[in-house]
């Protein structure tokens, strides 16, 4: 009988790096992931065919080549399977995917794993977001990335967060910039973070090049702006706006939103680092630091599981306080961008897949249970499973939304018939 | 009701069958307590399938109970009460081999001495009714007055209506008595004082009513699936499996046996279930079990392969050692009126029953015999045994 | 152009390596949505499969994610929801 393998789901920087510093050690790894090739979001290769590459800083590209050529010098120890959607732990402690290549759902029993499943994008939601050629501003950099060329047509770009110019400079830079960045915040007034953003070892480098990127294509970047409202206009959209004191009205044919970023952590099995199959959390599903510090989080998270394993392990040290950097230009970052939060408009969807409004969740009861939100409210209970929603929800009533107990799988919706087709490494 | 102004109850458990209690007291004149050990619907009332169905009712008085009870959910759509909650929808009892047709046909006899209306249905009719049903289905029968109700949505509207305050995050630790009689329920140090108590809590009477030989938790595990059409059920009515009425009808009763139900929603859903695990209450779900639901729903209904699954849950049962529920005064503590061991037919009995306990609560007398629901029944057992 | 999948019965051409989604916004199909329906119609939106907006119906299998998917010569789709089989 072969060793059980270490499972890490997610082949994004956290994963990769993980499955890289526990093939070296000599343990077997199972790397899953939900696309076709490695890399996460930040890494998105162009598919077969697509030409020319999205600018970004060359760190990004160098450490991600050497991540890949450690990965390929221990490949005899890495099974990495692609197009696998991880569907959760079932009350039985099988760890269960979703083949789509096959179209059959697996189960295994592995020795410990880490998941790293990367971020989702916050949103705040206003009348209009749930509209087509709105599109969160990472989703849209993912489809740059894939395809090297822009969306055609008038981009605006609005949310918060230093994703939004650095996403308009590589628009500008692949030929199409935005109208304007709308900034929620309003970092110009806080001249003290910015400064202590620099201190704490801010990619100020980074920032001043997108920022000379949006200069040169003369794309406005204005703070204290928001949009209001979104409306169908032909092809486009309409798209209402504060900014400061004014209200304006542009049209554009994409509206890209962003607002942060948080952990994907809806459903996620909950790390228990002492369990008899030990489950750890890596890179921004643990903690949204951003893709140098999910490098370094996979090795520790790695690193933590050798110790565990009994096969000794040093520097995590090292690695906790490059971490704390990183935790520290976060703060900064947040403190500079910090706004106050908004009530959205009554008719404001928060559950997209049910078509559920601000004016539903505030007629339920102010103490419902998590359960009654869904049942009664029908949010959550949809296709995302709470995945968009929840954190809406949560930020809107203030606090966080229970999980539900036992943790429900699966994490994602799954074909019936791969389902039924299940099979496990179970002899039965 | 001058009388019972006055009476103040407390009711234990907001499922649909204490919502009902709650809201016909309170109907009646009755101030209500109502308690939960959680909140409303967060036991087998949430975690059930929509089935309000005299198909499936073993023959006796469970089938006779069924009846009122639905009659009972049309009257009450009729006067607004569960308006566009209830839906009148056709069970279809099918059969995929000799031996299940045997028993689906035994079964039809049964409601047609009952009184039911059961119309044969030949596989080509089937077929035209419900396309793509599978190869396999030899036989059914329609039982065209059924219908459909979600637990948690009729809960919801109970309480609504009657604008009781539930009091969630409340768990009962005993029914205190004084002087013989039931004086109120402990909730922690708290006492909250009552003249009665209707004890509807699911599994959890067991504990307050020492009923725990008596009260079997039988988990059953469930999938919904995603829309299959817009708005409205995806199909013309509820599809049963012989399956399920062997189980119903205590011919198959090992442990992890599934009675297959493919229960088309409101929303263009479905429901697919179910496990029956006894001396389960837990609400673990495992992908053995909801694999072994869905390959036979493929085998009954294949279009179902163009669906995804979107969630597995499970719903904890609770059922009584003889199969019936346990409805009426306590034997032997005044005060206390029971009304509990509903099984999977819960949603179906549910407001009825609600409706005759508060009836007993008020010293009326229920709209019908309730006589082999009587707890009496489990006293006599123990004094002869 | 490396091949055809087809959205409501028109073809659409995809690169190697394309996902469905990339494939119908490089083809101007930015709504998945059916014009009756009472809820939100599909759109892409994250990009990464938690949102589940993009969801699109496929022929005779269950409906999949078109960012995550990617595009097969031949595949037939359409908006949700659909019965999986015959929607044109």
């Amino acid at each position: 009988m072969t060793e059980a393998p270490i499972l890490i789901v997610g082949g994004g920087p956290a994963g990769a790096s993980a499955a890289a510093t526990l093939a070296e050690a000599g343990l077997p790894v199972l790397l899953v992931e939900q696309r076709d090739q490695l890399g996460g979001a930040i890494h998105r290769q162009p598919a077969n065919g697509a030409g020319n590459h999205v600018w970004r800083p060359a760190r990004h590209r160098r450490n991600w080549a050497a991540l890949t050529a450690r990965l390929r010098a221990c490949a005899g120890m890495i099974e990495i399977r692609t197009q696998t959607v991880f569907l959760g732990v079932d009350g039985e402690g099988r760890f269960l995917f979703d083949d789509r290549r096959a179209g059959r759902v697996f189960a295994s029993r592995p020795r410990a794993a880490i998941v790293a499943v990367g971020a989702v994008e916050t949103i705040r939601p206003f009348p209009g977001w749930e509209l087509p050629g709105v599109m969160t501003a990472g989703g849209a950099q993912v489809l740059l990335k894939e395809t090297g060329r822009p969306p055609e047509g008038p981009i605006l770009i609005a949310g918060s967060g230093p994703l939004l110019p650095a996403l308009a400079a590589q628009l500008a830079r692949a030929g199409n910039p935005p109208v304007a960045v709308l900034e929620r915040g309003r970092p110009w007034r806080r001249p003290a973070t910015l400064a202590r953003l620099a201190l704490a070892g801010g990619p100020m480098g980074e920032a001043a090049a997108y920022a000379a990127a949006l200069a040169l294509a003369r794309v406005p970047y204005r703070g204290g702006a928001v949009v209001t409202r979104a409306e169908p206009d032909g092809a486009g959209l309409t798209v209402g706006m504060r900014i400061g004191a004014d209200e304006r009205v542009l049209r554009v044919r994409h509206l890209l939103i962003h607002d942060g970023i948080e952990p994907n952590r809806v459903g996620i099995p909950l790390p228990a680092p002492e369990a008899a199959v030990p489950v750890l959390l890596a890179g921004d599903g643990r903690e949204a630091l951003g893709a140098d510090a999910a490098l370094l989080d996979g090795r520790r998270a790695a690193l933590q599981l050798l110790a565990r394993l009994g096969a000794g392990a040093a520097e995590l040290a090292g690695l906790e306080s490059r971490l704390e950097r990183a935790r520290r230009v976060q703060a900064a970052l947040a403190q500079a961008l910090r706004s106050e939060p908004v009530e959205p408009a009554p008719e404001t969807l928060i559950c997209r897949c049910e078509g559920r409004s601000y004016a539903d969740l505030q007629a339920l009861d102010g103490d419902a249970s998590a359960r009654e939100i869904r049942l009664m409210g029908r949010f959550g209970l949809g296709a995302c499973q709470g995945r968009f929603c929840g954190p809406m929800i949560a930020a809107l009533r203030g606090r966080p939304v229970p999980a539900a107990s036992p943790p429900r799988w699966p994490l994602r919706p799954v074909s019936v018939a791969a389902l039924a087709r299940l099979s496990t490494d179970e002899t039965e | 009701m001058a009388s019972s102004a006055a009476i103040h109850v407390a009711v234990i458990g907001a499922g649909i069958v204490g919502a009902a209690a709650a809201h016909f007291l309170a109907a009646a004149g009755a101030r209500v307590t109502l308690l939960d050990a959680s909140g409303p619907a967060a036991g087998a009332t949430g975690a059930s399938d929509g089935a309000v169905s005299v198909a499936s009712k073993r023959p006796g008085p469970m089938m006779d109970l069924a009846r009122h009870a639905r009659a009972f959910y049309v009257r009450c759509e009729r006067d607004g009460l569960f308006r566009g909650l209830f839906h009148r929808r056709s069970t279809f009892l099918v059969a995929r081999t000799a031996v299940e047709a045997e028993l689906v046909a035994r079964h039809g006899a049964d409601l047609a001495a009952a009184g039911e209306r059961v119309v044969e249905v030949d596989r080509a009719t089937l077929l035209a009714r419900i396309p793509g049903l599978g190869a396999s289905v030899c036989a059914a029968l329609e039982i065209p007055d059924d219908g459909h109700a979600l637990g948690y949505e009729i809960t919801q509207r109970l309480l609504g209506r009657s604008r009781i305050a539930i009091r969630r995050n409340a768990p009962a630790a005993e029914i205190v008595m004084r002087a013989g009689r039931a004086a109120g329920v402990a909730i922690g140090d708290e006492l909250v004082a009552a003249d009665a108590v209707l004890v509807a809590a699911g599994i959890g009477s067991a504990p307050l009513l020492g009923l725990g030989e008596i009260l079997i938790p039988r988990k059953g595990q469930m999938a919904v699936t995603d829309r299959a059409s817009p708005s409205g059920p995806a199909i013309d009515g509820h599809l049963m499996a012989a399956s399920y009425l062997a189980a119903k009808r205590g011919i198959a009763r090992e442990d992890g046996h599934i009675g297959l139900v493919i229960d088309p929603l409101m929303t263009g859903q479905f429901l697919i279930g179910g496990s029956r695990e006894d001396h389960r209450s837990d609400h673990a779900t495992d992908a053995r079990t909801i694999a072994a639901i869905l390959r036979e729903a493929l085998d009954l209904y294949p279009p179902l392969a163009h669906r995804r699954v979107l969630r597995s849950f499970a719903g904890v049962r609770t059922a009584s050692r003889d199969g019936l529920p346990i409805v009426g005064a306590h034997p032997r503590r005044e005060g206390i009126v029971i009304a509990t061991g509903f099984e999977g037919d819960g949603i179906c009995l549910g407001p009825f029953m609600g409706a005759c306990a508060a009836r007993l609560l008020l010293g009326e007398a229920p709209a019908v015999d309730l006589k082999a629901l009587s707890p009496q029944r489990f006293l006599r057992v123990e004094a002869h045994a | 152009m490396s091949g055809h999948f087809f959205w409501s019965g028109m073809p659409v051409a995809f690169l190697p390596g394309e996902t469905i989604a990339a494939a119908l916004l490089r083809a101007g199909i930015a709504d998945l949505g059916r014009p009756d329906g009472h809820l939100p119609g599909g759109r892409v939106f994250c990009g990464i499969g938690a949102c589940q907006g993009c969801v699109v119906a496929v022929e005779d299998a269950a409906p999949v994610e078109s960012c995550l998917t990617p595009a097969q010569e031949g595949l037939r789709l359409g908006p949700l929801p659909a019965t999986g089989a015959g929607h044109d």
